[in-house]
């Protein structure tokens, strides 16, 4: 990208951003909703918001929930990370497409599955009632979300610090190990650190989406009256009898002040990128860490955490898919039944709903990937405030509510005349999912960038190439495990999504998500076992082929 | 087998219904909606439970393109307001479970006037103005876990349950799920209800309290976790939800409480500024004619509204077996003291206070 062009990227992005998010700062200054003839400036919102008990004590909750699984989530993401990347862990070939269920796995069915598995009169719940005579733990508390979420978010930062490690050059784990270094030692003194850039994004990332959690909350705190923010936020579109636009919007605005200091933090620990770039000019064959002696107690790790956090919720999912009744004084074995998924055929919309969300997925998730990329390379290397500036920006729509969010697009599709002919397509929905995973898909991808030493680019510039030849020979083909680790994040994601799109959808334009919550309203979560279940095998097979393709790459 | 049966009896159901041109060409709109082509429902029925209304009105009106909407009550109403004041076009057919949110939309001159020739079938609490109709007639009811809740703690009446809370503490405790009024609209409907009709109610609240009763949002999720034991009774549920759940789960039960038992609406009007105003006066007058609630009683398992239609899930039925004690929910502007702000944050005060939050 020539320099001069530099600065419309990153206006292209603030539009697309500010878009909705100007709306709901617009909104949250009036007495109600924008588009109302008697609508009146008013700080009524902030007012009512901020003496709001509920409010102080929701967001405490939100708060310790975001430390919490953001102290469980990264370091047990890296550490996964580390061992399926750089060591010889046996068996790591078929553990990760399994690690990444839970990201692509909608929370709602996720935390159903614990309810079924280790709720009050889940099977595991029996069992072990069976055995000592009480249960010891409670799934409906504090500590149960914040372990829940902790743990299921452990493959997000999986993600990012296994892309990282992908492209470390390998010959610094080498001159450790031969200066006697254990694996672990490896791990906490040279591999991780090198990837700090990585880790401190997906903490930040983390942090923020703990603040925007709404389905583990919805199911596993609500019915006791433990509300977080999104819940909070949910009452509020009943509580006055009409949903409260401009009360919602202060709650998001809230969240979205909140990425400012934790962008602040990021950007000042990571002033001297220079200091990660370790892709360097001569190349290296990657040889895997030998774990020796430790092999096993890590498979023994990484086994637990899959058991917990996969292996349970999807066990309650899928025996909830073939069983008519369960819970207490059930035999499951009378009860077996494959009716549910039987049942799904007749749902004519299902067959459409997963064809839309694996294109959304595969080849929205594809372009939204080179969208980002193009942002990433235009703000690479790039001394200027714009840059910082736009560090800033890609945060802030991810940390508005999947429901207020989703009310944005809507406002946005159908006030801004020039694109509202679009938003009965499925391009506005692809427009939506891109704007809110900016943040994810951008930084994986200038993680990616920056570890590629600047020395590749110069001597490529030096034998005459021109900027575009650079990126296109050079930082591109470096880059490509990003790239490609990218896509599989938006695809995951993009399967997923549901509250971004919720007013955009339409009869034709259904996605997996959207099914699985319409059918939660009434209950029918036998279908929505079913589903998941169909859900988990497409999604994993196409995981598992995409990752053995990818292993082929790096061959 | 069974399948096999049940559509045997389907099959033989509309072999005994008048042929689709008769009505076509009988109904004083149907060369209208023909022109038009088309149809937008905007609807909280679930698909599943609304397929075999839908199919039977296509078999009517095979000319119609129906485009129907499965929205919860919240998404409707905010996609309504947000597209109608954009001047985008909108649903032409508004269905919901929201009295409240449907009267207010109906109230603030949202609906089309449309005197539908099947307002003689219809009771007459269950029409407002011409432009919002009550479409169903439903129990609103206990539901309980059979193989969990001994006989005997199963209560008969809402006078009962509050002595059954306070004789039999321990049967109760943690077992109690209902809606929770601060997120569910229907929920908040259902309990101002009761306290209007319940003198006891905020000792049930209160007894609710003790118990550590949980709340919900999802009808579903409360049927899912009193079908598995971890809660043995659901207070305040739609008795069609239970009807539709008990094909499923043997386990479930239902009480209509005998001492008054709600009868809520679903609600419809037609949009002021439908496109497609005639296809949908052809729905309206659908959904309320003795075919179109002969199929929602039978086939959707939703309660019949006109006294006409025979049945066990119908109107007739509930007031033959309850008589007086039927109370429904009238269709009218009443309604709307809910959204009044004050008093809905005093009784949402009130509500916590009793349930010790």
């Amino acid at each position: 990208m020539r320099p001069t062009l530099r600065p419309f990227a990153v206006i292209g992005v603030a539009l697309v951003v500010f878009g909705p998010l100007g709306l709901i700062l617009y909104q949250s200054f009036l007495g109600e909703a924008f588009f109302s003839p008697t609508a009146r400036f008013s700080l009524g919102a902030y007012r009512y918001v901020f003496t709001d008990s509920g409010f102080h004590s929701a967001f405490g909750t939100s708060l310790l929930v975001s430390f919490g699984m953001t102290l469980i989530s990264v370091p047990l993401g890296s550490l996964l990370a580390f061992l399926l990347v750089r060591t010889d862990l046996p068996g790591k070939k078929l553990l990760e497409p399994w690690l990444l269920v839970p990201i692509f796995l909608s929370p709602v069915v996720l935390a159903f599955g614990y309810v079924v598995a280790v709720g009050p009169v889940g099977f595991f719940s029996l069992w072990t009632k069976a055995l000592i005579g009480r249960v010891p733990w409670n799934l409906y508390s504090l500590y149960g979300l914040i372990v829940i979420a902790g743990l299921t978010h452990v493959p997000h930062s999986f993600l990012y610090v296994s892309s990282a490690l992908r492209s470390l050059d390998p010959s610094v784990e080498e001159a450790a190990r031969v200066a006697g270094a254990g694996p672990w030692r490896i791990a906490a003194t040279v591999s991780l650190p090198l990837v700090l850039p990585s880790i401190l994004f997906s903490g930040a990332l983390i942090f923020l989406l703990g603040f925007e959690l709404f389905g583990l909350p919805l199911v596993l705190g609500d019915p006791a009256g433990l509300l977080v923010l999104t819940t909070y936020l949910y009452k509020l579109t009943n509580l006055l009898g009409v949903p409260s636009y401009h009360l919602m919007a202060v709650v998001a605005l809230a969240i979205v002040a909140l990425t400012f200091p934790l962008v602040y933090a990021q950007r000042r620990m990571l002033r001297t990128a220079g200091r990660f770039a370790v892709i360097g000019g001569k190349g290296q064959a990657f040889r895997p860490l030998p774990l020796g002696a430790l092999r096993w107690p890590a498979v023994g790790i990484v086994l637990l955490w899959l058991a917990v956090t996969v292996l349970l919720p999807l066990v309650g999912v899928a025996l909830r898919s073939v069983v008519s009744q369960w819970g207490e004084g059930i035999q499951l074995s009378e009860v077996l039944t494959l009716d549910h998924f039987r049942e799904l055929q007749g749902h004519p919309n299902l067959i459409r709903g997963i064809l839309n969300t694996l294109l959304l997925g595969g080849i929205g998730g594809a372009l939204s990937v080179a969208f980002y990329a193009a942002v990433g390379l235009a703000a690479h290397r790039w001394q200027s405030r714009w840059v910082s500036f736009l560090d800033y920006l890609v945060m802030l729509p991810r940390a508005l509510p999947g429901l207020i969010v989703g009310l944005a697009f809507l406002w946005v599709f159908l006030f801004f005349k020039p694109i509202a002919p679009l938003r009965t397509t499925l391009f506005s929905l692809w427009l939506a999912y891109t704007v809110v995973w900016l943040a994810y898909g951008l930084r994986l991808i200038s993680a990616s960038l920056l570890q590629v030493k600047p020395e590749l680019e110069e001597a490529a510039r030096v034998i005459g190439a021109r900027q575009g030849k650079v990126y296109r020979d050079v930082t591109l083909p470096l880059i490509r495990f990003g790239l490609v680790g990218s896509w599989l994040l938006m695809f995951m994601m993009f399967v997923r999504e549901y509250s971004t799109g919720v007013y955009l959808l339409g009869p034709g334009t259904e996605v997996i998500g959207s099914l699985i919550v319409s059918l939660w309203g009434t209950g029918a979560l036998d279908l929505i076992s079913a589903l998941s279940v169909i859900e988990v095998a497409a999604v994993g097979l196409i995981l598992f082929i995409a990752l053995r393709l990818g292993v082929r790459l790096d061959a | 087998m069974k399948k096999f049966l049940s559509g045997l009896m389907f099959l033989a159901f509309f072999a005994g219904q008048h042929s689709p041109s008769d009505a076509a060409e009988s109904h004083p709109n149907a060369a209208a909606a023909r022109k038009e082509g088309k149809l937008i429902i905007y609807s909280s029925t679930d698909s599943a439970s609304v397929e075999p209304l839908l199919q039977d009105f296509k078999a009517l009106y095979p000319f119609l393109q129906v485009e129907y909407n499965d929205l919860n009550t919240t998404e409707i109403y905010n996609r309504f307001t947000a597209e109608s004041a954009s001047g985008a076009g909108t649903a032409d057919f508004m269905w919901s479970s929201a009295m409240d949110l449907q009267i207010q939309l109906a109230s603030k001159g949202n609906a089309l006037n449309y005197a539908s020739p099947e307002n003689a079938g219809l009771p007459k609490w269950a029409v407002w103005q011409n432009q919002a109709y009550g479409t169903t007639f439903e129990p609103v009811s206990i539901a309980y876990n059979k193989r969990l809740l001994p006989a005997d703690a199963v209560p008969q009446s809402h006078a009962d349950f509050v002595r059954l809370l306070k004789a039999k503490p321990e049967v109760f405790h943690d077992k109690i799920a209902t809606f929770d009024p601060e997120k569910s609209g229907v929920g908040f409907l259902m309990m101002t209800q009761d306290a209007k009709v319940f003198p006891q109610f905020w000792d049930l609240a209160k007894e609710f309290g003790g118990a550590g009763a949980k709340v919900y949002t999802s009808t579903g999720a409360m049927l899912e976790k009193v079908g598995s034991g971890e809660h043995t009774l659901a207070y305040n549920i739609i008795g069609s939800y239970v009807l539709l759940r008990q094909k499923k789960d043997a386990s479930l039960g239902l009480v209509l409480p005998r001492d008054y038992t709600l009868a809520f609406s679903r609600i419809a009007f037609i949009s002021k500024n439908a496109r497609n105003p005639n296809a949908a006066k052809l729905f309206l007058d659908y959904i309320l004619s003795k075919r179109g609630q002969t199929v929602m009683s039978e086939k959707s398992l939703v309660y019949s509204i006109r006294s006409d239609v025979p049945g066990q899930i119908t109107a007739a039925g509930l007031n033959k077996d309850l008589g007086k004690a039927v109370k429904p929910i009238e269709v009218n502007t009443d309604i709307l003291a809910g959204l009044e702000q004050n008093k809905r944050l005093e009784f949402m005060k009130q509500w916590k206070e009793a349930l010790r939050r």
